[in-house]
């Protein structure tokens, strides 16, 4: 197997996920906090930081620079990446070729968001232009109503019912219930799943991820210690937005994705996919391989519920909450501190590989990138 | 009544919303041909509104207001409010 990259992930810190910010909470200042705490996390000085990535919906009309300023950085690497739930891979994707090119030695990468309401409204209705244009009118009220209309198709390909999807949420809230940064920690049962109200049938409450206020960050370096990256593959737009959106990218990346870790799905000691909704979780483990006879049910009763398999053990969006762009990175934050021993009361024991995926930016009717990155932890 | 779709002009592929080069064979001139009626292939009911992804017969899947109570599998005449599909059964 050939090292796709000489660069290693360091550290990851967030900045604490919150529903009610603080009064004076700003976009800036939630990246601002992830960028100190990944600093101290790893004992790297400000000083040897030389490039900065950012991610963020909300932080215009601010861009990295803006950030790097208040900062105090001079970076000889810069980077804004505006791709929602693939911004964290896509990030690495490019700061790793930066870091073996030369272009910088030390690289800090954040992500995150604050929403006010008007913020929040605003990116509702103006997604894209696509959406402001011919969905906005309908009125189509945000993502939940396309999601909503996609559990149902895969509902019916696969026979699944609601209770199937909800052993992934009470999974994952088992998981958040050992993650002190969690918003959502208190346990839930199926049966809270079921009565949880509805907010576009099929899809209840609990399938929704709650709209937090924070920030991740993760540092690189050139070489050295550190998570190492096995391998990363990407695949945006692969179908033109032409096909049923229950098949993503990742079922075209993902035999190139293993054969490059030289490590299959059932060696990943972690996994973490993106997890908007528990359909799109589903979709993306079926295009990874890991339900080869397609019986999504029985792997759901048997892999997650039963917690053979360590699927987003922070608890995820869905219960540790979705900052924004932070999406895209929470599931790397999880792998690293796995990898490095350092996820607490969840940690699981020996992780030595984990798998991440990105997933989104809903084009029209579904999200329209895909990317996916294998980590391995120090030996 | 009915909806516009962009049709390629050198391959004849629909698409809907229109793109600026064409997926298929990435020529950029259109021509509109106009969808009256398609299926209705799944509903999301807001309570408020409901959405519905709607089969043109021009092969492209369009996301679309349901007025009425049309549900998964029928027939549905076309509109446009604006820039918006609208579908009615």
């Amino acid at each position: 197997m050939s090292r796709v990259t000489n660069a290693v992930i360091v550290g990851a810190a967030q900045s604490p996920y919150s529903r009610h910010p603080p009064e004076g909470t700003t976009t800036g200042s939630v990246l601002a906090d992830a960028f100190v705490r990944v600093l101290e996390a790893t004992g790297i000085r400000r000083e040897e930081v030389d490039g900065l990535g950012v991610a963020s919906f909300t932080l215009v009309p601010d861009r990295a620079i803006d950030l790097a300023w208040k900062l105090g950085l001079r970076p000889r690497w810069l980077m804004d990446d505006g791709n929602g739930g693939v911004s964290g891979i896509q990030l690495i994707q490019h700061a790793m070729r930066a870091l073996d090119a030369g272009d910088a030695e030390t690289i800090v990468l954040v992500s995150g968001d604050h929403f006010t309401r008007e913020d929040f409204t605003r990116l509702v209705d103006n997604y894209n232009r696509t959406t402001a244009q011919y969905l906005a009118g309908i009125p189509h009220g945000g993502p939940n109503a396309l999601f909503a209309m996609l559990t149902r198709q895969q509902m019916e390909r696969h026979g699944l019912e609601r209770a199937d999807y909800g052993r992934l949420a009470v999974a994952q809230r088992r998981w958040a219930g050992l993650n002190p940064v969690a918003v959502y920690r208190d346990p839930i049962t199926l049966e809270d799943y079921l009565a949880a109200p509805i907010v576009v049938e099929p899809l209840g409450r609990l399938d929704c991820v709650p709209v937090v206020s924070g920030a991740d960050a993760l540092v690189l370096r050139a070489g050295g210690d550190g998570v190492r990256i096995r391998a990363l593959r990407a695949l945006h737009n692969w179908d033109g937005q032409e096909g049923d959106g229950l098949q993503t990218g990742l079922s075209q990346i993902a035999e190139g994705l293993f054969a490059d870790a030289g490590a299959g799905p059932e060696e990943m000691d972690v996994v973490s996919v993106y997890d908007d909704y528990p359909a799109m979780a589903l979709a993306q483990l079926v295009d990874l391989g890991y339900v080869p006879d397609g019986d999504l049910s029985r792997f759901l009763r048997e892999r997650i519920d039963e917690g053979r398999m360590a699927l987003n053990t922070s608890g995820g969006q869905l219960s540790a909450g979705q900052a924004g762009t932070a999406g895209g990175t929470i599931g790397l934050v999880e792998a690293v501190a796995q990898l490095l021993g350092q996820a607490g009361d969840r940690q699981v024991s020996n992780a030595r590989l984990a798998l991440v995926t990105g997933y989104g930016m809903v084009l029209y009717r579904y999200g329209g990138c895909a990317n996916a990155i294998v980590l391995e932890g120090p030996s | 009544m009915s909806l516009r779709v962009a049709v390629c002009g050198s391959c004849g592929k629909a698409s809907f919303p229109p793109p600026f080069l064409c997926p298929a064979c990435g020529a950029r001139e259109w021509r509109e041909e106009e969808a009256a009626s398609g299926t209705l292939e799944a509903v999301a009911d807001r309570g408020e509104v409901r959405l519905g992804a709607v089969r043109l017969p021009q092969g492209p899947l369009a996301i679309a207001r349901v007025e009425g109570d049309a549900e998964a599998g029928a027939e549905v005449s076309l509109s446009e409010d604006g820039d918006v599909p609208v579908a009615r059964a």
